[in-house]
């Protein structure tokens, strides 16, 4: 699970750069929560691109004085990237007030799939390509928005678990506030995804690190030492989210088929 | 004798491009005096080419591309990777070794990693030999990446004669720990020592560097000394081109120290082989 930090900043910095390179972009866009993850990836960019060439978009759902937004304004400054704050809440509002409902899930989905909207209007607006801010641990287990945080351009941080995106920020520099903050989606105030997961990302990590990059069976990893039932879990949640992942399935009906057998690299002639 | 390698990037499906990249790096090597140079594995093609293996690939005897080439090999050897249709629809992930205006040698990818990352099996025909060959270096061997990572085919050119082996390669890191670089760039690191002491020849590897869908090609291009000494090594990201001074006379001096190719018995190794294929059960 561990990393080399400066080897890793190189590696995604070279990433960056070089993706938009091939596809003729200068700038990039990222959404900033003030999280970890989208510090990370701005710090990243800045680093790769030249901070003038990032876009911090700050996208808060009606409080724009939270303290959340406060802290993407501090790292947007502290890295000296341009940054934009669109407030979500009359287009989420305007929505819900003709379709109403109490389901946080729902209005969670509605808010993260609002911002990926505004997200790629500004990536036409500025010609800038979108730094997907999702890490491994998200991915592995679906915890995230189809459609929603999920959508980007390209995906920098996409195979370090969250913990190593934590020792990755300890060599950027990030503040200790951003580094101590509890890891929240935003789906509602007050919110965090270690409480509704119910399971820590520490030990969600160590496991799925067994499961997937050692290649452990079930069994190995209970007999590790972590309990059945948060191996259980964190199993039937990345077996329950494998569509998150996928392009959707196209019944193949022609002699050549798009994603079956029309295979082209994403890079094709880059 | 100075070689060089040509640690390079090159764009997907892009030959003209690549081919300005190989002129530009021919230059380069011409400069400082090399009279080989060495490109990674595709280096016409770039590496993920899936279906557009079958619109990139070229016959290098026919081919406007390789007669560019062609003509500078007279003032200096060039390696290149590059898809080949061999037959008409058949294509190959193959490596060519040009000098004075001629292909010296065509070798054909053999070990197609199909598995995990890796699916060139499903776009590529296999290769079916190795073999070495004469060049101004003296017996020279091509292997294709993966290749390299099959003693057996390392073996075969060292049975052959080569007093250079020469591994082209366009390999992805993966694999992360404290150190820094990829756990991936010590299992080549490991073979090209192993290789070139106990063939006691010269191992030339020359990876790629940059992105193709995401994959990290992680470069760390060598040289080892018939003697298993590195070099020189690049580094593990960027673009470079590494000129190193080979002493061909430590091919000699490394086979009166260390006997193994006088002492080989190919013989006994073929007959053995013999033995354990006609074991083999349904």
């Amino acid at each position: 699970m561990k990393i080399n930090a400066p080897f890793v900043e190189k590696v995604l910095c070279a990433f960056i750069r070089e993706e938009l390179s091939r596809f003729h972009f200068k700038k990039g866009i990222v959404g900033l929560s003030g999280g970890l993850d989208s510090s990370v990836c701005a710090s990243l960019a800045a680093k790769a691109l030249g901070p003038k060439n990032v876009l911090g978009m700050i996208l808060p759902c009606g409080d724009n004085c939270s303290e959340d937004v406060k802290d993407a304004r501090r790292v947007a400054r502290r890295l000296g990237l341009r940054s934009q704050v669109v407030d979500i809440s009359p287009m989420v509002d305007a929505y819900f007030s003709r379709y109403p409902t109490q389901d946080r899930i729902r209005i969670g989905n509605k808010m993260s799939r609002e911002r990926m909207s505004i997200l790629y209007d500004f990536s036409a607006k500025e010609k800038a390509l979108i730094l997907g801010t999702s890490n491994k641990t998200e991915l592995l287990i679906g915890y995230g928005t189809i459609h929603g945080d999920m959508a980007c351009a390209i995906n920098p941080l996409g195979d370090l678990y969250k913990t190593q995106i934590r020792d990755l920020a300890v060599h950027l520099g990030l503040p200790q506030k951003i580094l101590k903050k509890r890891p929240t989606a935003g789906l509602w105030p007050g919110q965090t995804d270690e409480e509704e997961i119910g399971l820590t990302y520490a030990e969600i990590d160590q496991v799925l690190f067994l499961l997937v990059d050692e290649r452990k069976a079930k069994e190995d990893v209970i007999a590790a030492g972590f309990a059945k039932e948060s191996v259980e879990k964190i199993l039937t949640l990345v077996k329950n989210s494998e569509f998150k992942r996928k392009m959707p399935p196209i019944a193949k009906i022609s002699s050549r088929t798009v994603g079956h057998d029309f295979l082209y690299p994403y890079d094709r002639n880059r | 004798m100075k070689i060089a390698l040509a640690q390079v990037s090159p764009r997907l499906g892009e030959l003209k491009q690549n081919l300005n990249l190989h002129l530009h790096f021919i230059e380069k090597a011409k400069k400082k005096k090399a009279g080989l140079v060495v490109f990674p594995e595709l280096s016409l093609t770039g590496y993920t080419l899936m279906d557009m293996v079958q619109e990139a690939g070229l016959n290098p005897a026919k081919d406007a591309i390789f007669a560019a080439l062609k003509k500078l090999s007279r003032e200096i050897d060039i390696v290149l990777g590059f898809v080949e249709e061999k037959e008409k629809g058949i294509f190959f992930n193959s490596a060519a070794y040009l000098s004075g205006g001629k292909i010296l040698h065509v070798h054909r990818k053999v070990f197609l990693p199909t598995h995990g990352m890796f699916e060139e099996a499903k776009f590529f025909a296999q290769g079916k030999n190795f073999r070495s060959f004469p060049t101004r270096y003296g017996r020279t061997g091509l292997m294709i990446c993966r290749d390299f990572l099959s003693y057996g085919a390392s073996y075969l050119l060292f049975a052959d004669g080569a007093d250079l082996i020469i591994v082209i390669s366009a390999a992805p890191g993966r694999g992360m720990s404290e150190e820094k670089a990829f756990e991936t760039s010590r299992m080549w690191e490991l073979m090209g020592e192993a290789i070139s002491f106990f063939s006691t020849s010269f191992v030339l590897y020359c990876n790629r560097v940059g992105f193709e869908d995401g994959k990290v090609f992680a470069g760390g291009s060598f040289v080892y000394n018939p003697l298993g000494k590195l070099l020189v090594k690049a580094s593990a990201v960027d673009e470079e081109l590494v000129v190193v001074d080979l002493d061909l006379e430590e091919i000699r001096s490394s086979r009166k120290k260390w006997p193994y190719k006088r002492d080989d018995k190919p013989e006994v190794i073929l007959q053995a082989l013999a033995r354990i294929i006609r074991g083999y059960e349904d």
